[in-house]
């Protein structure tokens, strides 16, 4: 259960939506089977597609032949690499087209195949049997080209060219440096250095991804998807079909089933189905098989190269790190996880004047990639955190010590942003509170540690992540809203933010209802999508309840100003001395309800004249709709920071893991909903035990299929395998944030792994340096293999 | 239909045609495009096919006895002599223990299944009919390779017939998993009787999982442990022993080396298991 | 193509399907009942779970054609009077529910363990929900929800 500590509550407003754990909405209709979903979204004479994918994990297609599948009774339309425009493109979704720092590699569909699952060609038939059979029935002639599956062997001089023109596969390979960091390891007391690796994992998102796409007479294209980002999906998909975005327009669906970063880019579906609409001038849609969802999307796997210097008390001289990334076969959205792995995943969480970070962004003829929450961090948190403990284990210094004497502080300048302070940082306290609790002073080493199952503690932290993007290059940050207060006293809220689980409508409608003053349960969520609803970066980068909710809270505000401005001229009194409470108008400082919101707002909106009894009466002169739409960057980009201390129990005969206990202290700002925000926490600890102790996807050495593309193969926890998780929410407030709150999303899938690795160590003395933590890899290392 | 007409139905279309028990393999087969050439999905629901019954030999149940059926009927579900069975039917979550039977278990020959290694380690026979003859196959020789049986075309498996077993008689399976839904990297089902000096007079061990294409009998083992009480030191030999006669396989839920070390962890550990059983009951 | 009836929810409904179709593919497709889902291919994340004659079982595994004469529940049958079932209730209020896609198969799941336990302990619930897979929540919450519901109906709510 979760226990909210408060540090500097702001106590001169009392909240009353804010701050509670209310109920989503969306919770109801979820609980009755859930009809929003986009999985059962349909529109009439629909067609069914199906992607035929290549066998090969690099190729080259010599003919494809699809007249025989043509013939096939119910099929419609088909199409290939020859049917799709010529223009490369970036799926990614959160940066302008022709940005410089984005890789654009892609076509719908190519002449040439570049991994395992790659497009090939798509049909359109009148049931997905059809579809199915007509793939079987297209002929294609491959030519097989050499494959590259190791990053590393992709970047020697002789390794398959993957795309042409790029040398040594390398995407890009950006440099950081600051300081001198060879003068820097000549300072060091000790130097220390390891190679750390992370595979390759899914979201598992349990929806799958489908659309249904559909093209009119007047050449306007609408998509239904399950997508995090519908501006995001209305520009990959301009950009990838030529066609202006102004003719696109994708509906936000009422909420997702599950996302994680798994569904922010646009996927073959969604650009193939469109080209079959126009193609046949009907709707089509396309769901992925299981298979196909691992395919789609995954974490990169990245091995890092850490050398560190440090003086004897455990304070960094010089941080150096080599990160090599395998992007698979498109980069999509890998440049900008690099780089996030780069900054906010290692240069940026300490500080130390001597730091640089190489990184290189590799093709290989792998899967590719894409968002998966964390972006990079988990993968550097597991290297980082992990060595420091190493470090401690060999100077006999304090891991939190020397976490406590290398990390930033409030005030600190922003180690990446550079126009900005960290403003609220409580890493301290989240440490503290998880030792506390976790009784880290008894903690004993394992060499004293007997009997044939020994536990252990560990940690790790997140001592510097993103609320969003503001600051960020090359990144979108701004997002809007429109707030209409309703003549019987509800207001409906239009925002284009998805929703994919994690309350991030209900977390908006929260600020909302709080910045106006009525009950949350007045606040009703529009429908919405790229056409009539401002621009919203998108549902990632832990950035919705700050910088959405920011917008949010602007455009509240404004409808409460004009508001007041109607009640003001209603009540002959100043604005200014009124105010709102539960839909309610008090004057300020009293108890005396002098009218309500509902009255208000159709005081503004009854004829200027009205007949009554006693004749014609005038009404108020402001007259119009109340509402207020803004469209806003967020101020800034506060970090969350937070600490995960975990206890374990290894089974030394059979190497096995078992998580006994979570602790997870999370510095957010504000809770906007208690529950939720613990909701996060225990779903990102969850995947994060994962991705520590058993998820990989695991590939053939020679062909590059993916072997385990499905949950048989590839294990993600059940409820046997989770510990009771305890969540400590503090709330120390951010000045910028709405009502104080900054980001929750991710840090909780950031610690796991590291946490897991150091409690394993100070279980049974053994160092896992790759993930997944299996027990082989324990026995391995404990010499029993 | 009854049971003489599905036999002849399968024999007609063989190779073309399958039975479905529970129906928990098909959809999984079908997923991963192994079932190619079936055009013809024969059911046995209604053939009278699911019961438990005791006769003085020991209990006969119906091949399309689902796994929760099992678990409910207390004279064998509460007996520590099937154990193993027990433990076994025990593993899957809800939806499967609630469709799984025993028949399609067995006939599946999946090797990483675990029901089928237990009923080895109770030297279980499976009676098959066809329309004309009928005949017992111990269990031990039922398993041929990975999806095939013994069962000629148009047999099929009826029921599973459990021996009584004397007094001072447990068995237990263990099965090692990287989560609660997996199919085994290995498994390990055994079964002791002690003699009133509590030495082992009779003991099997059958070993399952990546071990080969079927599940692997280990008499090695079951020599260390005949005649002697079951200390440390002789579980610790017998389950030495089991490498006799287990070559397990390398694939990517463990290396061959791993599935070693642990065929002897886990033979220990169903063996303490058994044993603890025979002194403090189910 | 086969017509049969199907007892689905308390009420015989007519369906034309053919023998290698799923009960899920049957429920979804033919009765518009959208409450079971397919979140996987091999059957084991448990979405599509539904009562067969009180019994939770994977619809995507169950062939539509063996099902004549048995009861089917859908996550849809479990409302009385429009009142939901204190399973659906418990896991709103505990606040188990993050997408949501999942949880149709949970409340089935736990409607089975409650059938089975008047008292589950922490374990046993763990293990009755072991072949749903959810992968928002952590269980955490799930768990909670289950048990807040078994305390209410034991009269402890």
């Amino acid at each position: 259960m979760s226990k909210l500590r408060t540090i500097e509550l702001d106590k001169t407003r009392e909240l009353h939506v804010v701050g509670k754990s209310v109920s989503k909405p969306d919770a109801w209709e979820k609980a009755k089977g859930g009809s929003g979903y986009p999985v059962n979204f349909r529109l009439p004479r629909m067609l069914h597609a199906k992607l035929l994918r290549s066998p090969y994990a690099h190729a080259r297609i010599v003919k494809i032949e699809t007249s025989k599948a043509q013939r096939l009774r119910g099929v419609r339309a088909i199409i290939t690499h020859k049917d799709v425009p010529k223009a490369s493109f970036t799926p990614y979704y959160t940066s302008p087209p022709m940005a410089l720092t984005l890789v654009r590699d892609l076509l719908v569909l190519d002449d040439r195949v570049r991994f395992v699952g790659d497009g090939v060609a798509a049909v359109a038939a009148e049931t997905v049997e059809e579809a199915e059979e007509a793939l079987d029935l297209i002929d294609v002639e491959y030519e097989q080209l050499p494959a590259v599956f190791d990053p590393e062997e992709a970047m020697k001089p002789g390794a398959p060219e993957i795309h042409q023109g790029v040398k040594n596969n390398a995407a890009i390979s950006p440099v950081l440096s600051f300081g001198d960091v060879e003068r820097g390891f000549e300072e060091a007391g000790s130097i220390f250095e390891g190679k750390y690796e992370t595979p390759r994992v899914s979201t598992c998102y349990m929806e799958p991804r489908v659309c249904v796409t559909q093209y009119d007479d007047m050449g306007n294209l609408t998509v239904y998807s399950s997508i995090q980002a519908i501006f995001g999906l209305r520009q990959a998909l301009s950009v990838g079909l030529g066609m202006p975005e102004s003719r696109i327009n994708v509906i936000k669906p009422p909420y997702i089933g599950g996302g994680f970063g798994g569904k922010l880019e646009m996927s073959f579906l969604e650009p193939v189905c469109s080209l079959l609409s126009i193609k046949t001038g009907r709707p089509v849609r396309m769901e992925y098989t299981r298979s196909e969802d691992f395919l789609s999307s995954s974490r990169h796997r990245i091995r890092m190269y850490l050398k560190t210097g440090v003086k004897k008390d455990g304070s960094f001289t010089a941080r150096y790190c080599r990160s090599v990334l395998d992007a698979g076969a498109h980069a999509t959205q890998a440049p900008v996880v690099i780089m996030v792995h780069g900054t906010f995943g290692f240069l940026g969480t300490y500080k130390c004047a001597n730091r640089k970070w190489e990184g290189y962004c590799v093709y290989t003829n792998n899967v590719i990639g894409g968002g998966y929450r964390g972006y990079g961090a988990p993968q550097a948190a597991f290297a980082v955190e992990s060595q420091i403990d190493e470090i401690c284990e060999e100077l006999k210094l304090d891991p939190i010590e020397m976490r406590l004497k290398n990390c930033h502080s409030q005030g600190d300048p922003h180690p990446e942003i550079p126009e900005l302070n960290l403003s609220s940082y409580a890493l301290r306290d989240c440490i503290s509170e998880g030792a506390t609790r976790l009784a880290w002073g008894q903690r004993s080493h394992p060499e004293g540690k007997s009997g044939m199952v020994r536990r252990g503690i560990g940690f790790a932290c997140v001592p510097i992540w993103v609320s969003g993007g503001y600051g960020i290059p090359d990144v979108y940050e701004h997002s809007g809203a429109v707030v209409k207060v309703n003549p019987d006293g509800t207001v409906s809220l239009n925002t284009g933010v998805v929703d994919i689980g994690g309350g991030q409508n209900t977390a908006i409608m929260q600020i909302v209802a709080e910045e106006l003053g009525v009950p949350f349960e007045a606040v009703k969520l529009t429908s919405s999508d790229t056409d009539n609803s401002p621009f919203d970066s998108g549902t990632h980068a832990s950035r919705v309840t700050y910088a959405a909710g920011y917008a949010a809270r602007l455009a509240a505000a404004e409808a409460k100003r004009k508001l007041l401005g109607v009640a003001g001229e209603l009540l002959k009194a100043d604005p200014a001395d009124l105010e709102i409470e539960n839909g309610d108008i008090y004057l300020r400082g009293t108890r005396e309800k002098k009218t309500t919101v509902a009255d208000v707002a159709t005081a503004a909106h009854l004829p200027s004249v009205i007949i009554t009894e006693n004749g014609p009466q005038v009404t108020v002169s402001k007259k119009g709709t109340i509402m207020g739409a803004v469209s806003s960057a967020p101020p800034a980009n506060p970090t969350p920071t937070a600490a995960l201390f975990v206890e374990v129990e290894v089974d030394t005969e059979t190497g096995e893991v078992r998580v006994l206990r979570a602790i997870s202290t999370h510095d957010l700002g504000r809770a906007i909903n208690p529950k939720a925000a613990e909701g996060q926490v225990e779903g990102g600890f969850v995947q994060g035990l994962g991705y520590a102790l058993m998820e990989e996807m695991l590939f053939d050495q020679e062909t590059g299929t993916c072997l385990t593309l499905d949950f048989l193969d590839y294990k993600i926890p059940t409820a046997m395998e989770v510990p009771r998780i305890e969540s400590v929410l503090l709330e120390a407030v951010e000045e910028t944030g709405p009502f104080g709150a900054k980001g929750i999303g991710e840090p909780p899938i950031i610690m796991p792994a590291p946490a897991i690795a150091n409690a394993v160590y100070n279980a049974v003395g053994v160092r896992i340096r790759e993930l997944p933590i299996t027990p082989e890899k324990i026995l391995k290392a404990l010499g029993k293999l | 239909m009854n049971i003489r007409e599905a036999s002849v139905a399968l024999a007609k279309r063989s190779g073309r045609a399958m039975i479905v028990a529970g129906g928990t393999m098909v959809h999984g087969l079908a997923a991963r495009g192994l079932l190619g050439n079936i055009k013809t999905l024969i059911d046995l629901q209604n053939l009278g096919l699911s019961y438990v019954k005791s006769d003085p030999k020991g209990f006969r149940i119906g091949a399309m006895t689902t796994f929760d059926e099992v678990l409910n009927y207390k004279p064998v579900s509460k007996d520590i002599a099937y154990g193993a069975l027990i433990d076994a039917v025990n593993l899957p979550p809800a939806q499967i223990r609630n469709m799984a039977t025993l028949g399609g278990s067995v006939c599946s020959s999946t090797p990483f299944f675990d029901v089928p290694i237990a009923l080895m380690a109770l030297d279980a026979d499976v009676r098959a009919k066809t329309s004309r003859r009928q005949r017992l196959i111990p269990l031990n020789r039922f398993f041929i390779s990975s999806f095939e049986t013994a069962l000629k075309a148009g047999e099929i498996a009826t029921e599973v017939i459990l021996r009584k077993f004397p007094s001072r008689t447990a068995s237990s399976l263990l099965k090692l998993e990287t989560n609660a839904n997996d199919l085994a990297i290995l498994n390990v089902g055994t079964r002791i009787t002690l003699d009133k000096q509590s030495r082992c007079i009779e003991s099997r061990i059958v070993v399952g999982g990546g071990v080969g294409p079927v599940p692997v009998n280990s008499p090695s083992a079951e020599r260390k442990l005949r005649r002697r009480v079951l200390d440390e030191d002789t579980i610790s030999e017998a389950s030495e022993a089991t490498l006799e006669d287990v070559d397990p396989v390398s694939d990517f839920r463990g290396s061959a080396d791993y599935r070693r070390a642990m065929c002897k962890v886990m033979t220990k550990r169903a063996l303490k298991k058994a044993l603890a059983r025979v002194r403090g009951g189910m | 193509m086969a017509l049969m009836t199907l007892r689905v929810n308390g009420e015989a409904r007519d369906v034309s399907v053919q023998p290698h179709h799923s009960l899920l593919r049957v429920l979804r497709e033919e009765l518009g009942l959208l409450g079971s889902k397919r979140g996987c291919d091999t059957g084991g994340c448990g979405c599509c779970s539904v009562l067969v004659d009180d019994k939770v079982v994977y619809s995507c595994m169950v062939l539509a054609m063996s099902c004549v004469k048995k009861k089917i529940t859908t996550v849809e049958g479990l409302q009385v009077n429009g009142a939901l079932d204190p399973l659906q209730e418990a896991f709103v209020r505990a606040g188990a529910i993050q997408c949501g896609y999942c949880i149709p198969g949970f409340i089935m799941a736990s409607k089975d363990l409650m059938r089975r336990r008047r008292f589950p302990s922490e374990k046993e619930i763990a293990q009755s929900i072991a072949g749903n897979l959810c992968r928002c929540t952590g269980y955490q919450k799930i768990i909670e929800a289950i048990e807040m519901a078994v305390s209410n109906s034991n009269g402890a709510g």
